[in-house]
């Protein structure tokens, strides 16, 4: 009991701006054996920035800004959206360099490279967007922050990588398996993660980037804890945050920037809320503070929205009840995870309903997809601006008319005909009628869209050059306006909006708080979904708290208290308590890893591999029984070869895939190296010399190719597809020039021997094949640069803040994939003995398709060696099955699409179950 | 007042210089401007198909099986018309096949599977088909028929196609809702499904579009050439290599239908210019006219990508 009470105190603490003086005290009793120590006035500081500048093109983000940070302290950095804050920190943390002016680490002038090097140096960095591998485990994930420790054969040490994760989990005490893909993570553990994996003992300066704004309460205590934990250390934290509440919980000074200047710094005592804001926006903001809940006929009108018994199919949430009225701003809060998000999702038709009914004006309404709302006059706010709300490229207007362009077309639709009647039917046949509403109806207005986007603009006061400006050079809050007005275009009757303001600065806050209030008082009921306790507090009429995914209370009246919406928010059942689970995981974590150590790692076939090596033994065992020859060494053995091929062919592509990108060059690429290797041969001179300078032509004709298929698409910022084809075309030119239409043939014997012996029938491309294989495996799990190709696949924005350098990375996948080609040319022209000039026409989609079987995903950072081996065995298995079957040549090709298709719809299906 | 500078300039320029070039080389090596009309029948048919690719692309897909949808529609109608079915009956049985094969395609990708794997495999799988119904053979003698569909007015009806196509494609992409749907679901699929757009309607009725066009087109090439099985291997990617010279971005979300026949002209007349050239001038043989476009191919989209960047980029006031 005491336990609860005192997480509710955190959480009022955290949430609540009226008792922000009684948790200050409460702070600080529990902070001051650590602080009484620190306080002394002459510490020196740990971290300076002397008259920083950084500008970019256009703009001076930070001009001549000072800011120092004292061992043990917490300097909270405030300011809206845009004034810098974004820049000082990446400048700290590596991201970006200074254009002027000094960042001195303990008194020392420091020039920090690369965020791997701030790391080293003690900074560490929790981004906002927590930034990770979705692919890639939670381990490694945590690992790469550091950059990837290695053994002294300079392989990647993947057993410390465990060690350490373990360790981390530990001090975290978190139940998350940190062999499980992060993306299986929420976000909030995301940035537990982040913030545990760093070496908190050599940590001198933290810095926190909204940390709390995906946090749910208990978390966000966990993170105080740790907060606390790092001033004893001494370290200093750099806290960013957009809520005043965490800022006056814990910060000891506060600097303010604006449009890139420091305003001032302050120590917290001396600063108010109302100072802070209005030196963050230089202007003094208007209150609307909460009206009183004047909801006049409830009894003889229908509620504008009504939900009964509604339940969610995954479970998410069950049995939810609630009704909204005309002119009434109902709150949302609970903490996420509690099912907010997907109720709303649910009611909007994007979430598929399990039960129950949705009523909008009394009438039921079947919701299944956001057309249907539209349709029903409920329209929705998603949460994340950036990926559901916006199209960045667009422009304002197309952003601001896109649901409602039904409405601006050359003939637009009335509000009667938004629904025709169904039961009385137009008794005439109109011709010319049903042409201007279907025909005419179709075309969009321009100067409608124009006329309507104007109106949305000038009423939530967007700040906008123009309305054919891209959506994506408004601010946030500015962004955010027109997707509400979007809704608003539409005239829904009610509106849903989740966390409208996560994100948006203090001033367009207030500006989108007051346009909420404006449009209730046209008839529409608004459901506002929010995880910030004050603005539920202050602008809704009526509170509902969710938890575990039902509604845990109702409050309404003027009269509801953060303590008792806060509280219900909690989960009640002592097993959920953050304290027990903690002991448990711990020892499940131990038991986990003791079990762990002693396992052989990477051994265990993912289910897709299970499914590639049954299919090959059915087929394989089913050739077997049917056809004579078939277990003949010199079949087996041509079949071996054949894969050898494509297992290198196939891994040529997947490098590519892996990194992000794709290679349509491979086939041309091929036919070019075997067109070198192919003329030097033909050269007058003895073999011993020709055939090692074959080699060699062959192999640097493949790594220049791959080589500059990368450095084109790296340089041009080209999407690799546009610039393989391109290149395609080139190198099939050049094996055309250089064959000038003649075939190379009668190559010396020695070369053709090297592959397959003329006695024993041996075939070394099977081993050159092993190699390759074996090797490749090496490259992609125990190489600091074989992961660097799963990281940069997996999410390139994340791969850049840990210091992974893209060129660099990619030129290697590039290049490696190019050797991997000229090897292959190698192989197929000592198979044939002979080179023509449409030589691998065509096998680029056939390397792509094999490594697709295999099980690489071909948006990237996910795919292994085992996979593309099976899936190559397997086509030619299958290859040979047909022919026994008298079918040949292209007819194949019916079987292969087919493979790839079934193969993907697998892996789809798949993750639609495990979802 | 917009300062317009000069690279910005030069990048949107350089498509139309290319285009006076190439119509320069096409103009000074032609002798008889007769033979055009003939030459310029495959790039019709490409420049159709890029219509509708173009549209494709702006939704952020692609349709690699093209081609192999032109060879399934052509060997279906060649193989029915053997078989003693009326021409128009196979015509129409043609591009019932071609709008069946991208209503496939188009399955396929409303399923969830990426359109590039997705239009990969049927890519294989229609050639692949269309070489079993064949037996992999080429099918040209047929039985008279009284319709004649390979040439109308004394043209080609690939040019009557192209311009149809591209009369309709353009007012749906650039007047209509659906157009306003395209270029929203290609910038961003998920704001857009959130914004009550029709996503999944959408990218269907295109991928099924484009089997239906490669239908058309069959028929007509079909009662021209007969049943080639693997004639048009490759085809997808001259039509997309038009459409990235045209100034389609290959992720989504911008291009237009107008810049693609820019495209389509510009590559067009420049492989044809170069073709006649070679006769005479022995350094200009095939290799070299592939490597020109491949060249082009890489140096336009450098400067359209950078466009696109520069004119999204966050300006801070």
């Amino acid at each position: 009991m005491r336990d609860v009470c005192l997480r509710v105190n955190c959480l009022i603490r955290v949430q609540s701006t009226k008792l922000t003086a009684v948790s200050g005290e409460n702070y600080g009793a529990i902070e001051k054996p650590t602080d009484c120590g620190m306080n002394s006035v002459n510490r020196s500081p740990v971290l300076e920035l002397d008259k920083v500048t950084r500008t970019f093109p256009g703009v001076v983000a930070l001009s001549e800004v000072s800011f120092d940070l004292l061992p043990g302290e917490v300097h909270a950095l405030v300011g809206e959206n845009g004034a810098g804050k974004s820049t000082l920190i990446n400048l700290v943390s590596g991201v970006l360099h200074p254009d002027g002016g000094f960042i001195r680490l303990n008194g020392q002038r420091v020039g920090i490279t690369d965020p791997v090097a701030a790391r080293k140096k003690g900074i560490i960095t929790v981004h906002q967007e927590a930034d990770f591998f979705p692919t890639l485990s939670v381990a490694e994930n945590m690992a790469l922050l550091h950059g990837l420790p290695t053994n002294r054969w300079s392989l990647v040490d993947w057993r410390s990588i465990y060690v350490a994760a373990q360790r981390s989990m530990d001090a975290m005490r978190e139940a998350i398996d940190i062999e499980a893909p992060a993306s299986r993570l929420r976000v909030a553990q995301r940035h537990m993660a982040q913030i545990a994996s760093a070496d908190l003992e050599n940590a001198k300066v933290v810095i926190l980037d909204e940390p709390t704004s995906a946090l749910t309460t208990v978390e966000a205590e966990w993170l105080f804890e740790q907060i606390a934990c790092l001033k004893q250390n001494g370290s200093g934290i750099i806290y960013i945050s957009h809520r005043q509440e965490d800022i006056f919980a814990i910060a000891d000074r506060i600097t303010v920037l604006r449009d890139g200047h420091r305003i001032w710094t302050r120590s917290r005592n001396e600063v108010t809320s109302e100072s802070m804001i209005e030196a963050m926006v230089g202007r003094e903001l208007e209150k609307v503070r909460r009206r009183g809940v004047a909801v006049g006929n409830r009894e003889n009108s229908h509620p504008r929205l009504k939900i009964s018994n509604l339940n969610d199919r995954r479970k998410r949430f069950s049995n939810i009840n609630l009704e909204v009225h005309a002119g009434e701003i109902l709150g949302i809060y609970g903490l996420i995870g509690a099912g907010r998000t997907e109720l709303a999702h649910t009611v909007f038709g994007i979430r598929k309903v399990s039960s129950g009914t949705i009523e909008v004006d009394g009438k039921p309404r079947r919701v299944r997809k956001p057309q249907d709302a539209l349709l029903a006059g409920i329209a929705y706010l998603p949460e994340d601006r950036l990926q559901q709300g916006i199209c960045r490229g667009l422009s304002v207007r197309a952003n601001a008319v896109l649901t409602t362009l039904a409405q601006l077309t050359l003939h637009p639709q009335k509000e009667s005909e938004k629904e025709p009647p169904k039961t009385k039917r137009s008794s005439r046949f109109n011709l010319s009628r049903l042409l201007q509403k279907n025909f005419l109806g179709m075309f969009a207005n321009r100067k409608a869209e124009q006329k309507a986007a104007g109106q949305v603009a000038s009423q939530l006061q967007v700040r906008h050059r123009s309305l054919e400006q891209p959506i994506s050079q408004l601010s946030g809050g500015n962004q955010q306006k027109i997707v509400i007005g979007r809704w608003l275009l539409a005239d829904p009757k009610v509106l849903i909006l989740d966390e409208p303001t996560r994100g948006v600065d203090v001033g367009a806050k207030a500006e989108i708080h007051r346009i909420l209030r404006s449009i209730t008082e046209r008839g529409c009921a608004v459901v506002m979904i929010s995880s910030e306790l004050p603005e539920v507090l202050n602008y809704s009429d009526r509170i509902l708290v969710m938890r575990n995914g039902q509604i845990a209370a109702s409050f309404s009246g003027e009269d509801t208290s953060a303590a008792e919406v806060a509280t219900a928010a909690l989960p009640t059942d002592g097993c959920t308590s953050p304290r027990v689970v903690k002991e448990i995981d711990r020892s499940a974590i131990q038991r986990w890893f003791t079990e762990r150590t002693t396992t052989v790692k990477n051994l265990q076939l993912p289910r897709g591999e299970i499914g590639l090596l049954v299919m090959v033994l059915i087929l394989g065992i089913w050739l077997g029984l049917t056809s004579d020859g078939f277990f003949h060494p010199a079949n087996i053995a041509q079949l071996l070869a054949d894969t050898a091929l494509w297992v290198i062919l196939g891994l040529a592509a997947t490098t590519v895939i892996i990194t992000g990108g794709i290679d349509i060059s491979v086939g041309s690429l091929l036919a070019l190296s075997a067109a070198g290797a192919g003329l030097v041969l033909k050269l007058p001179l003895s073999p011993t010399v020709t055939i090692p300078l074959a080699i060699f032509v062959a192999l640097s004709v493949g790594i220049s190719g791959g080589l500059i298929n990368g450095a084109i698409s790296l340089i041009g910022r080209v999407h690799p597809i546009v610039v393989t084809l391109g290149m395609m075309i080139i190198y099939r030119g050049v094996v055309i020039g250089l064959l000038r239409g003649h075939q190379i043939s009668y190559l010396p014997q020695a070369f053709g021997n090297l592959v397959v012996h003329p006695e024993s029938g041996f075939r070394g491309s099977i081993v050159f094949g092993g190699l390759v294989a074996v090797g490749m495996h090496v490259v992609f799990v125990h190489t600091r640069m074989g992961r660097h190709f799963f990281a940069l696949g997996a999410s390139p924005t994340a791969a850049r803040t840990v210091g992974i350098s893209k060129p660099k990375t990619w030129l290697w996948a590039f290049g490696l994939s190019g050797l991997l080609v000229g090897l292959a040319g190698l192989m197929e022209l000592s198979a044939s003995m002979n080179m023509q000039s449409q030589l691998a026409k065509g096998w680029e989609l056939q390397a792509i398709a094999v490594a697709v079987i295999g099980g690489v995903s071909i948006i990237g950072g996910r795919g292994n060696v085992l996979g593309v081996v099976l899936s190559a065995l397997l086509l030619r298995l299958v290859n040979s099955a047909l022919v026994r079957w008298q079918i040949q040549g292209d007819q194949v090709d019916v079987v292969v699409g087919g493979m790839i298709l079934a193969a993907v719809l697998f892996d789809l299906a798949w993750r639609r179950r495990e979802r | 007042m917009k300062r317009i500078s000069w690279k910005r300039f030069a990048a949107r320029m350089l498509p139309w210089l290319l285009l006076v070039m190439a119509l320069w080389l096409v103009y000074s090596q032609v002798q008889r401007p007769a033979a055009l009309v003939g030459v310029g029948v495959q790039w019709a048919r490409i420049g159709a198909l890029a219509v509708v690719m173009t549209a494709i692309i702006l939704t952020g897909g692609i349709d690699l099986s093209v081609g192999s949808m032109l060879s399934l529609c052509s060997v279906v109608m060649g193989v029915a018309w053997q078989a003693g079915i009326p021409g128009e009956c196979a015509a129409v049985l043609a591009v019932g096949a071609g709008f069946l094969a991208g209503a496939v395609n188009g399955t396929l990708i409303v399923l969830g599977l990426s359109p590039l794997v997705a239009t990969l495999a049927t890519m294989a799988f229609y050639s692949g088909l269309a070489m079993m119904i064949s037996g992999a053979e080429r099918i040209t003698k047929f039985p008279a028929t009284r319709l004649d569909f390979s040439r109308i007015g004394g043209w080609p009806s690939e040019y009557w196609i192209l311009a149809l196509v591209f009369a309709v494609g353009t007012v749906v992409i650039h007047f209509t809702r659906f157009g306003r749907w395209c270029y929203a679901i290609g910038d961003n699929k998920i704001a857009a499904h959130f914004a009550a757009v029709p996503v999944h309607r959408t990218q269907w009725s295109l991928y099924a579009a484009s089997g239906l066009i490669a239908g058309l087109l069959a028929v007509v090439y079909t009662m021209h050439k007969g049943a080639i099985p693997n004639a048009h291997r490759g085809v997808e990617l001259e039509v997309i290599t038009c459409v990235v010279v045209g100034g389609t971005l290959i992720t989504g979300g911008r291009g237009s239908i107008p810049l693609t026949m820019l495209g389509l002209a510009v590559i067009s007349n420049l492989d044809i210019g170069l073709n006649f050239l070679s006769a005479r001038v022995s350094f200009f043989t095939a290799e070299a006219r592939l490597m020109v476009i491949g060249a082009l191919l890489i140096l336009v989209s450098v400067g359209n990508e950078w466009l696109a960047r520069e004119d999204t980029r966050k300006v801070e006031e």
